[in-house]
């Protein structure tokens, strides 16, 4: 259970970085805290030739707000957020979440970036920033260009990220007055990746609904006009007016063919409706 | 070999190490310290937990090299720690431990909540000690022990740490390297595997460890589908990944698979026979293969049978894809993700072979929306029909 011989690189800055990335033509990998690489080294599922540190790199540091939202950089950590250490614009939702990602062994090392890089249909971030309508900056030797979460993840382990691209920073919008944030999973062990997970962000006074359901072995299913779910209207009342039935074809649709699956998944987003309710 | 600098138990240490070498093998092998335990080497059972820069990391997971100019505490440096110090108290009198391997990690762990979480109670202490496994005690002596240091302490009035005992955003041991040591070393040409040819024979019949269901269909008539499915060649170049590396025979067809999964790649040589049945317009690919790089090999099966549609004008396309895989691929243990993939991979062979029968040249992919709208209306338009059905059922 070693990892295969590999060289390592510490670059001193992003551009340094983005040229031996570039350089590398596909042979290196990106490591920043190492805990979802880290298993997959040891296990010899990747044998890369070189990896590039980022872990020191100060530029994705950063954690400020600006123009109504919260500029993260890549290499915020899960405990940065669960601590507080980074300013909040979610009213508590995002530190919620990262409290409950993992150990905190492992949250002191794993970070955003990484975790949004690595695409795993069961983490976290990929679900609950795609529900809070959170942006991502990617950069290359050639530019930046911005997307959204759920462009970002196109399948499994799967990412927009091209050759020779990093992911810079992550960008949350205000969590208005009015929203109401609901997040549920279900893991069959404390700590352990998801089987389910639902988030939603739900804001009757402006009759809007951004749901997203996880953890479907595919990227997250993202709603960001749910009122169908609700009977057709965001309003006061929407946790009487939540639809299971809706909700289980729109997991048929999405290909889950496995009723008891689609029963998971629509009582653990039901969970998260009525925690944002409560 | 890297030179690897850091401080160990407030010592300065100075060792050249190979990058792969996690900080665990790093403390253990270099430096004697052989409380920090090795247990799963992939972050989920905690026994290798250490100090760095102040808080709890994996040192399995968690490279030497990565820690340059870090402070780690390891279990032996906790001797004079004084909550450690309680706990272990603690831990003696509520028989906490029994072979004590988990025990080192525990403590760590442990330590830390009692500064984090002064108001802690049971379910907490159980939620924040999830990340290390004991297979002995059954937690109860362990939960009791952590609970009764934390309760100590807050009778003394003893406030939590601050921050969580970090100052600066980032994962923990990250950007401690002076400027002047991270000088790039060459990349290291990494050597060609040998490559050991298949042995030429039979292709075996074998039972699949796992068989996704997979169908498309294409806007072509089965007869011409299923001659289609007999142009080897034709077959391979829309299948996504695949390359022949000699003349096709139906008996034998010798070729090369590449798949990805995020990061994990693999190239699968090998060989496969072809079976066709005309009469029921069905057909089976038996192959084997294997990765020299991961040392895994693979056996792997796709039946399909092609199904009229629309009255003959379209074919339903079938597919049944049955595999095995042994080596170090087949840890993976997550067959959702491998669903996922073959999906895709199938979506993608369906379009190549549609735009290949049809002579299109490929065009950008549209993935679509997801829209909840059209669902709803499904939803609405099923549920009337079932209650008029009962109506005119009772009716
Ligand atoms: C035992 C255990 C349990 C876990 N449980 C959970 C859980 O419940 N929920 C959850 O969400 N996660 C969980 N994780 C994963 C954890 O959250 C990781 O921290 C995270 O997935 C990866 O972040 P990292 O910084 O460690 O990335 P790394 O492991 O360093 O990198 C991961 C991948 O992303 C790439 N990458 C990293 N940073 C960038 C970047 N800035 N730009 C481009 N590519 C980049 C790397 O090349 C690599 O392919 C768990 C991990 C472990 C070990
Ligand atoms: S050995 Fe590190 S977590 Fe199991
Ligand atoms: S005491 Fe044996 S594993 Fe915990």
């Amino acid at each position: 259970m070693k990892p295969a011989p590999f060289a390592y690189e510490r670059p001193r800055d992003l551009d340094a970085a983005l040229s031996m990335l570039a350089a590398s033509n596909g042979s290196a990998k990106i490591i920043a805290g190492g805990q979802s690489l880290g298993p997959m080294l040891n296990l010899r599922l990747v044998q890369p030739e070189l990896i590039i540190d980022i872990s020191g790199l100060t530029e994705l540091k950063r954690a400020d707000v600006s123009g109504g939202e919260l500029v993260l950089g890549a290499l915020v950590t899960h405990a940065d957020i669960e601590d507080g250490r980074t300013a909040d614009v979610t009213r508590g939702a995002m530190r919620a979440v990262a409290a409950n990602i993992a150990y905190r062994a492992v949250r002191n090392r794993g970070t955003i970036g990484g975790s949004l890089s690595h695409a795993d249909p069961a983490a976290d971030w990929i679900s609950a920033l795609a529900a809070l309508g959170a942006r991502m900056t990617l950069r290359s030797c050639a530019g930046a260009r911005t997307m959204t979460i759920e462009a970002f993840v196109v399948g499994a382990l799967e990412s927009a990220l091209q050759a020779g691209e990093i992911v810079e920073s992550i960008h949350v919008p205000t969590r208005s007055a009015s929203a109401h944030w609901g997040y549920a999973k279900s893991c069959r062990k404390t700590g352990e990746f998801a089987h389910a997970i639902g988030a939603v962000l739900i804001d009757p006074a402006a009759a809007t609904a951004r749901v997203v359901i996880g953890a479907i072995d595919t990227a997250p299913i993202v709603l960001t006009d749910a009122a169908g779910l609700f009977g057709g209207r965001i309003a006061a009342d929407y946790k009487e007016r939540f639809d299971a039935g809706i909700a289980d074809a729109v997991l048929a649709k999405a290909g889950i063919d496995d009723v008891v699956q689609r029963h998971i998944h629509v009582g653990v987003l039901k969970r998260a409706v009525q925690e944002a309710a409560a | 070999m890297t030179t690897i600098a850091l401080n160990v138990n407030k010592q300065a240490v100075e060792l050249s190490a190979e990058p792969r070498t996690c900080l665990a093998d790093f403390v253990r092998d270099k430096l004697d310290l052989t409380g920090t335990h090795l247990g799963c080497e992939h972050g989920v059972c905690g026994a290798c937990t250490v100090l760095l820069d102040g808080v709890p990391v994996r040192s399995c997971i968690t490279y030497a090299v990565a820690c340059e100019g870090a402070d780690i505490t390891t279990i032996e440096g906790l001797d004079e720690d004084e909550v450690t110090t309680e706990l272990r108290a603690a831990f003696t009198r509520e028989h906490a431990l029994q072979c004590g391997y988990c025990t080192p990690g525990m403590l760590v762990s442990a330590r830390d909540l009692v500064l984090r979480l002064p108001d802690a109670d049971e379910r907490r202490i159980r939620v924040g000690l999830s990340g290390n496994l004991c297979r002995c005690t059954g937690y109860v002596g362990i939960v009791r022990a952590v609970q009764s240091v934390i309760e100590a302490r807050r009778a003394r009035s003893i406030a939590p740490l601050t921050n969580g005992g970090r100052t600066g955003l980032g994962p923990a041991g990250s950007g401690r390297a002076a400027a002047d040591r991270s000088e790039p070393q060459p990349a290291r040409q990494s050597p060609v595997p040998a490559r050991e040819s298949i042995a030429p024979g039979s292709i075996a019949d074998f039972t699949p460890a796992t068989v996704l269901d997979q169908g498309f269909t294409l806007a072509h008539p089965p007869a011409k589908v299923f001659a289609m499915f007999d142009d080897v060649a034709g077959i391979a170049a829309c299948l996504p990944g695949v390359s022949l590396t000699s003349p096709p025979r139906p008996e034998r067809v010798e070729g090369l698979i590449r798949v990805r999964l995020g990061p994990i790649a693999a190239s699968f040589e090998g060989a496969a026979r072809v079976e066709r049945d005309p009469a029921t317009l069905s057909g089976r690919i038996v192959g084997i293969g294997t990765d020299q790089r991961s040392h895994s090999a693979t056996q792997g099966e796709i039946r399909y049978c092609l199904l009229p549609l629309e009255g003959g004008a379209a074919t339903a396309v079938e597919l049944s894809i049955g595999y095995t895989l042994t080596g170090t691929l087949a840890q993976v243990g997550r067959p959702g993700l491998v669903r996922d993939l073959a999906r895709r991979l199938v979506a993608d062979f369906a379009a190549n072979l549609d735009r290949h029968m049809s002579g299109v040249p490929s065009g950008p992919k549209t993935s679509a929306e997801l829209s909840v709208w059209s669902i709803v209306s499904d939803v609405l338009r099923a549920r009337i029909a079932r209650v008029l059905g009962r109506r005119s059922g009772a009716g």
